[in-house]
């Protein structure tokens, strides 16, 4: 299934959790933070940016999140290996031109950028991004799908 | 935040041409992040 989106977003709820996405829209640098160096990531504007809720919660922040990173470009910081701060992150960011969702990896520890920790009533989503659409595919029976405007501050501070 | 990343996957080392930055970086069009060149040699 295939949704042309500009700035909005897409949402694909399960019962208990979502996926929140939305494309990049523009080319930017994307600065990975760990303990030990920095790595950069060429951010293309079909790119896709992919919020993942596994627990559910507020679509709010989840898009906040997104807009943090394709509006202002916030570097991500990671966590090292068994952080306790770790459990207290509910959700899970990616950022990638294909994404595949899998509930069977640990968070933060699989070897493929594109994989991301989804709950299991969302594994196996494909989601693409290509010309200014999403592509879904391998959408599990039950998962709903619309799309939202994109993310807007209430209050603007100058 | 959490991002999804590994400790296995930290990026490939690279050069620019254009300014001599060494830096690390994943994905398909590596960019310098000091003069943003796309002109750049892996290491």
């Amino acid at each position: 299934m295939k949704w042309s989106l500009k700035d909005d977003l897409l949402i694909l709820e399960g019962n208990n959790s979502f996926l929140l996405t939305g494309r990049a829209e523009n080319s930017f640098l994307l600065y990975i933070e760990t303990f030990q160096d920095e790595t950069s990531q060429s951010v293309q504007e079909d790119d896709l940016v992919v919020v993942s809720c596994p627990e559910g919660g507020g679509i709010e922040p989840a898009a906040m999140l997104l807009e943090l990173v394709r509006r202002y470009h916030t570097p991500l910081v990671v966590l090292p290996k068994n952080h306790p701060g770790s459990s207290r992150l509910k959700m899970v960011v990616a950022v990638s031109r294909e994404i595949l969702t899998s509930c069977s990896i640990r968070r933060r520890t699989h070897p493929e950028q594109h994989l991301l920790c989804s709950s299991e009533e969302l594994t196996g989503i494909h989601l693409k991004g290509e010309a200014g659409n999403v592509i879904a595919d391998n959408i599990p029976k039950g998962v709903s799908i619309r799309s939202l405007p994109p993310f807007h501050w209430q209050l603007h501070y100058k | 935040m959490d991002v999804e990343y590994t400790e296995r996957v930290k990026g490939k080392d690279y050069r620019c041409k254009s300014c001599g930055e060494r830096f690390k970086a994943v994905g398909k069009k590596p960019t310098c992040p000091s003069c943003q060149s796309d002109d750049v040699e892996m290491e």
